[in-house]
């Protein structure tokens, strides 16, 4: 699968597809914390500035603000950093939305260590754990700008609550504009037989790096983007499993109580197999460049292929 | 001015409202006994409040407890749901006899209120939440220009919560003049008395900062209660804060300003005497 750069974060791709699906549903409202102009939902407030709240300072409220709403039978859009949703306002997440079932629909920007300049007040590296544990969330996590555009047909789509983690920077494209992308679902984007590495989001793009390098020394990897974690295709990893025998997990995201974690669950349980994992290691990251952090903290590409090799060699 | 006539039909529904008063804290500490377990002083505290918004105020159909037009309740201090589920029960949303499962497994009357509960509008008890989805409901109210109101109950301890004035400031911004909070404050709270623990005072003040209308009332006397509710609902241009001051436990003498009777039971003696109070039997 081609790697083509970026023209947009896909915090843009899904608010301009939400300034879109605007017209589709014209009883959508948009809340955002004063970073309108960071996740781009202004382009939202532009465009239908009578169904645009901007909350303040003040995610808590915001989010509880936003469930009573949709406990009148609304769908809300609520837009803010990963940190602040799901660290500061957890409790509101967790207890008025996820609990009654709500259409609360969270756009997660910052997923990762991708605002990697920001530092680590920024840096949203146990969102998924926290969103992934909570009952009838669902968490998407897409890797580009088609998949992030899709993601809010997918979310509004679905009833109930859906977090979407989205990106800082402009990183790569690989989907073409006729994809599907349901919720539970995965992609296969590169075929292999030797080893399995299925990963989501900015990693997508590391695992198709270092797929393409363990290539030339006769390794063929298998990479799924796992752009729906929850629900998760287990069925997809495991029919690609059975038949390379080696998962690598990779992550942007603390290794304990990732994705990781969960596919090393269901494989010990229904299909032992040999497993590696990798994020960060019980272990917050720091400002500086992406791909020096990525470096730093063991996420390259270049880490993916050392632990390919050092696992299929088991 | 109000005329003879209108000055008579008041006095009759605070006398009305006066009686209905004592039958729901009959059935708070009834409950709460049954259970052994359950907020009881914050519940008395709340009772007047509670009776002449069920019984007078609100607009409901308890036939249809989801029906579109209804004014919203919430209580944002969500503990003191035995006083609640009376209020519920006496209006007809479910059995009275309901009312013997506080807290029991497979009961609809859950430790804390939840949106399940026929009559119940939103889940709350986790102190602050409550109210912040009231602003949600009233902003819903005014985007689909609705004419009905949305009450909200918090608690003096409760407005420790910095979310609480989150939510202040965006029912300022908005203009929520279809919101009315009353803060219930008995002045304690969980650990003793709220003064001593982190002190709020004073409340009226605060409000007004936030651009608030506030109105400052005797929580037990029926007949400002009544009256201030009334104007609070009609009340155009800004949200309005009833602070009201009130007693925990009133209506039972051994539980008036009891830290002991924020969360425990009675126990079986006086649970005896208790009943006799409200019945007016005490010697």
């Amino acid at each position: 699968m081609e790697m083509k750069a970026a023209k947009v974060p896909t915090r843009r791709a899904f608010s301009d597809r939400l300034v879109e699906y605007g017209e589709i549903d014209p009883e959508l409202i948009v809340f955002d914390a004063d970073i309108g102009y960071s996740t781009y939902t202004h382009l939202f407030g532009d465009k239908y500035p009578e169904r645009y709240f901007n909350m303040g300072i003040q995610e808590l409220n915001a989010v509880d603000t936003a469930a009573g709403m949709a406990a009148e039978g609304r769908t809300v859009l609520m837009a803010t950093y990963g940190v602040f949703l799901t660290m500061r306002a957890v409790e509101a997440i967790r207890s008025f939305v996820c609990y009654p079932n709500l259409n609360v629909k969270f756009l997660s920007s910052h997923g990762g260590i991708t605002p990697a300049i920001d530092g680590v007040t920024h840096q949203a590296t146990e969102d998924m754990a926290a969103m992934t544990t909570l009952p009838n969330m669902k968490v998407l996590a897409p890797a580009d700008t088609e998949s992030a555009r899709r993601s809010v047909d997918t979310a509004m789509e679905t009833p109930g609550p859906c977090f979407i983690r989205l990106m800082r920077d402009p990183l790569f494209d690989i989907y073409g504009p006729n994809e599907d992308f349901p919720m539970g679902g995965s992609k296969l984007i590169r075929s292999g037989k030797d080893i399995t590495i299925a990963t989501y989001g900015d990693m997508v793009f590391q695992a198709l790096e270092a797929a393409e390098e363990l290539a030339k020394s006769g390794i063929e990897a298998e990479v799924i983007d796992l752009y729906s974690v929850k629900p998760l295709d287990y069925a997809a990893v495991r029919s690609s499993v059975e038949k390379t025998g080696h998962l690598l997990v990779p992550e942007d995201h603390q290794k304990r109580n990732g994705v990781g974690y969960d596919l090393a669950a269901y494989f010990l349980r229904e299909y032992p197999i040999a497993f590696d994992h990798m994020g960060l290691e019980d272990t917050f990251a720091e400002s500086g460049n992406y791909y020096k952090l990525l470096d730093k903290y063991g996420l390259s590409a270049a880490h993916i292929v050392e632990k390919s090799r050092r696992l299929i060699k088991k | 001015m109000q005329s003879e006539y209108e000055k008579q039909e008041f006095d009759r529904r605070v006398e009305f409202l006066k009686a209905k008063a004592r039958e729901v804290r009959y059935h708070i500490v009834d409950m709460v006994y049954t259970a052994k377990s359950g907020h009881i002083g914050g519940s008395m505290s709340a009772a007047d409040i509670m009776t002449a918004l069920y019984f007078d105020i609100l607009n409901i159909d308890p036939t249809n407890p989801r029906w579109s037009e209804r004014d919203r309740f919430i209580l944002s201090k969500g503990h003191v749901c035995p006083v609640l589920y009376t209020c519920l029960a006496l209006k007809g949303y479910f059995p009275m006899d309901t009312l013997k499962t506080l807290r029991q497994f497979g009961s609809i009357l859950q430790g804390h209120p939840i949106r399940k509960t026929p009559g119940v509008d939103v889940s709350s008890g986790s102190l602050g939440h409550g109210f912040g989805q009231g602003i949600g409901i009233a902003l819903e109210a005014k985007y689909m220009k609705k004419d009905y109101s949305v009450f909200v109950v918090l608690g003096n301890g409760e407005i420790q919560e910095g979310l609480v004035w989150e939510a202040a400031a965006a029912a300022d911004k908005y203009k929520l003049d279809n919101l009315v909070a009353i803060v219930d404050d008995n002045r304690m709270q969980n650990d003793g008395f709220t003064d001593s623990i982190m002190p709020m005072d004073p409340i009226d003040k605060k409000f007004e900062a936030f651009n608030w209308e506030v109105l400052s009332i005797d929580g037990h006397d029926m007949h400002s209660v009544l009256a201030s509710l009334e104007k609070a609902k009609a009340f155009k241009g800004k949200p309005v804060c009833i602070v009201a001051n009130t007693i925990k436990g009133k209506g039972v003498g051994l539980m008036e300003n009891q830290q002991r009777f924020h969360g425990k039971p009675p126990t079986e003696e006086e649970f005896e005497v208790a009943l006799k109070e409200i019945r007016g039997e005490a010697e």
